[in-house]
């Protein structure tokens, strides 16, 4: 985290910038508020999943509710880290999440790729055995005859 | 069922054929090569006409995926299957028709000396019906290949080539796409194997021009080397 904050130091902007009044931005935030409940009605249907997951879902989703509802709190962590706005320090962190997760689902899919090539290996060599156990061809066809 | 003349003494010699598609041409490679007494070996990659089918013939093997998975996992799949059946040699083999039965010999026969027999289209015999433009995209392709993998080859990208059964696992293919090539190569390498070159002549027809790989694909063979490699 230190190394993080010492790379993303030097690109702080020098002015602070203001909070604004809920009143005067109602519109967007309710888009946000409502984009980050559905998520976390989503999220709450696939409870199937444990439940430190959920919660770490919902502690996220309960932040973002924050930042919306109090915009200069994200500047006031920005300036406490270095960073000169809230929005670039989200940006930041965003950045580092979606690359993360892009990483992890290639790794994963590439994964699955390799499995599902093994599989449909194994079964195509299974196949081609039981066929060749129970319809043999013209050249064996004598052999197997006088065996059964 | 039907009475096929077996030339005798190729018998331990399999030849894996990789097929997508190929209904048209299949039965005429397959039977070309059948008949000189080498087990052929086809998979079907997943096809989606009746190559599978038409691949069906006296002293012929067809494995079939069951999803389309590309090249390299076809002829993996076909090696695996082979080395099961007790192969001393494995000969891959295109299913296009572009290669010819008669150079398979002279394959095995290098393997009294080396691991592996790659066919190169540029050692002595000539490329038929090769356009200039895809004799360029070839060479670049050897060149660059010869830079990545450290050998001397005149030919990097050949699909007729034999190899023992006992190297088989050192040369295993993880590459599903067309990077097995490549992969193939460098594994020749990294393992130190007794790699040797053999002419041979590749018969470009329209169709085999038509299912082969142009300049584009090139680009996603080498995405494919890079970054898929596991």
């Amino acid at each position: 985290m230190t190394t993080l904050v010492a790379l993303l130091a030097p690109l702080a902007a020098e002015e602070p910038s203001t909070a604004v009044p809920f009143s005067e931005q109602p519109i967007i935030r309710v888009i946000m508020l409502s984009g980050l409940a559905a998520i976390g009605y989503l999220v709450f249907l696939r409870r199937n999943r444990l439940p430190f997951h959920i919660m770490t879902v919902f502690a996220l989703l309960a932040a973002g509710a924050a930042a919306v509802m109090f915009p200069g709190a994200t500047d006031d962590i920005a300036h406490y880290v270095g960073v000169g706005r809230g929005v670039d320090l989200i940006t930041y962190i965003l950045e580092i999440a979606v690359l993360f997760v892009l990483i992890h689902y290639y790794t994963k899919f590439v994964e699955l790729q390799r499995q599902l090539t093994q599989l449909t290996r194994e079964m195509a060599i299974l196949k081609a055995e039981v066929e060749r156990v129970t319809q043999p061809q013209t050249t064996t066809a004598t052999a197997t005859a006088t065996d059964q | 069922m039907s009475i096929t003349r077996i030339v005798v003494g190729n018998s331990d010699t399999y030849v894996v054929i990789a097929a997508f598609n190929e209904a048209q041409v299949i039965r005429g490679v397959v039977t070309e090569v059948a008949a000189q007494g080498y087990p052929v070996v086809v998979v079907d990659d997943g096809s989606r006409d009746e190559t599978a089918a038409h691949a069906r013939a006296p002293g012929v093997t067809v494995l079939r995926h069951a999803v389309n998975l590309e090249q390299g996992a076809a002829l993996q799949t076909g090696i695996e299957y082979a080395l099961r059946r007790g192969a001393r040699h494995i000969v891959t083999f295109d299913a296009d028709g572009q290669h010819s039965v008669e150079d398979i010999p002279a394959l095995v026969a290098a393997l009294a000396t080396h691991d592996i027999a790659l066919g190169s289209r540029f050692l002595g015999k000539q490329v038929v019906g090769a356009s200039r433009g895809r004799k360029i995209l070839l060479r670049s392709a050897t060149a660059l290949s010869n830079r990545m993998s450290g050998m001397k080859l005149t030919d990097a990208h050949c699909g007729l080539r034999a190899f023992r059964a006992t190297v088989a696992p050192a040369l295993s293919i993880t590459q599903d796409r067309m990077a097995h090539a490549s992969e193939l190569l460098r594994k020749i390498h990294t393992s130190g194997l007794r790699v040797t070159e053999v002419p041979v002549t590749i018969k470009y027809t329209e169709h085999s021009m038509r299912k082969g790989q142009g300049g584009f694909q090139a680009i996603r063979i080498l995405f494919d080397y890079f970054f898929r490699a596991s």
